[in-house]
């Protein structure tokens, strides 16, 4: 089946574009598009693909023989990491390349992606308390540290979906998750629920590790991407120091009061 | 040495903490079990070569170059992206008590206990990502080599 130039600018800018807010590779989300408009006959010298992409833009460029080129921009403001979708959207491409679909055909397969919802806000919720819970465990926490971490990443949870409404940048999101989780981590060891409250911050932290960010930016490194790879890694280091200057500016009022 | 909270506790901890990680990522249930026995697969290959009486970084290299071979065969066989597993296998080495430390060294101002901290916290990160790099690089050669003998 062939599709028009505009068609495939269309299919690629929405697949490329969903796979970068749902925490793909770089690499992999140029490597993709590439091997799509390879299969709709779009990899010579007249009629081909030019496609740059960086965690916060993508740009392609169709050449379709003697009209002229066509340019999309779509500019990528926010990320998250919706690895089933990155799978998704993985086996729709290969799909694409196997089959050589119409181009209704593949606007459907997007769609049905795109709606896919996976687990529900109270999943996430528990899920959450889960990591809190036994990473403090893990970490060397008595039980009752455990439960309280448990309980401060259901609240951090809480108070981040209220946070992300504005659209706040990712160091002022991990700032405030940290405060949020020192502050009542020494509020409870206070209280005298439990005898220390560091076992409570590192487990109830780990919520907030940037982790999909991290490897992200090391399979970047390796693909050879590196302008992907220093853009995440900054961000990893930012949230990381985000994290670091919360929960040390809790602590540190904690301790004068 | 007690076996039970040293090593089957760990690996517990982190199978239960892995699967938590895989509700927060979106990953499928299916998928969330194999990522998981990859954490504890990790976490024991960690706790035995630190008995083993090797130094600390190299345990974390070997454990993140484990998780990564695990990771890369599972993908090829199941057809998913390789981040999948590698992310929440990775987790439970990330080098949370000395990062912590480093911050509580920070506040009280020890400037001994903040760079010995410091550079431990950097040097863990480091080790695991030359761990991954090692093989994922390794991967990729690999792969080029079998598709253009093929």
């Amino acid at each position: 089946m062939e599709i028009t130039a505009n068609e495939l600018l269309h299919i690629t800018s929405r697949i490329g574009s969903m796979l970068i807010t749902c925490g793909a590779e770089i690499y992999r989300v140029e490597d993709s598009l590439y091997r799509i408009a390879a299969a709709y006959g779009f990899s010579g010298e007249s009629r081909r693909i030019e496609v740059f992409a960086i965690p916060a833009s993508l740009i392609i460029t169709i050449n379709d023989g003697d009209s002229p080129p066509l340019t999309q921009t779509v500019r990528i403001s926010s990320r998250g990491t919706n690895l089933d979708r990155v799978d998704k959207l993985n086996n729709l491409s290969r799909y694409i390349c196997s089959e050589k679909p119409d181009f209704p055909t593949i606007q459907k397969h997007i769609d049905e992606i795109s709606g896919r919802k996976v687990y529900g806000d109270a999943v996430r919720l528990f899920s959450y308390a889960i990591v809190g819970a036994t990473f403090s465990l893990f970490f060397g926490g008595t039980p009752s540290d455990a439960l309280c971490s448990g309980i401060i990443s259901m609240v951090v949870f809480g108070v981040s979906k209220f946070v992300n409404k504005v659209k706040p940048s990712v160091f002022f999101q991990s700032v405030i998750g940290s405060v949020v989780i020192a502050s009542l981590s020494v509020f409870v060891s206070k209280l005298g629920l439990t005898e220390s409250f560091d076992k409570i911050i590192i487990g109830a932290s780990m919520n907030l590790v940037p982790g999909v960010t991290l490897t992200n930016c090391m399979r970047d490194f390796i693909a050879g991407d590196f302008l992907a790879g220093m853009y995440t890694l900054t961000e990893a280091i930012l949230i990381a120091a985000g994290m670091a200057v919360g929960a040390a500016s809790a602590i540190a009022l904690a301790s004068m009061i | 040495m007690d076996i039970l909270r040293e090593m089957i506790l760990p690996c517990i901890y982190s199978f239960i903490a892995s699967i938590a990680f895989g509700v927060q990522f979106n990953i499928r249930f299916r998928h969330m079990l194999a990522a998981g026995i990859g954490a504890v697969l990790t976490q024991l290959i960690f706790i035995g070569f630190e008995m083993s009486g090797l130094g600390q970084m190299i345990c974390y290299f070997f454990a993140a170059s484990a998780v990564s071979v695990y990771a890369e065969l599972m993908a090829r066989r199941l057809h998913v992206p390789v981040n999948m597993y590698l992310v929440i296998g990775i987790i439970p080495l990330v080098p949370g008590g000395n990062l912590y430390n480093t911050m509580i060294s920070f506040v009280g101002g020890d400037i001994d206990s903040f760079s010995h901290q410091f550079a431990e916290a950097v040097g863990i990160a480091g080790s695991i990502a030359m761990g991954v790099f090692a093989v994922s690089a390794l991967m990729r050669l690999i792969g080029m080599i079998v598709k253009q003998t093929a």
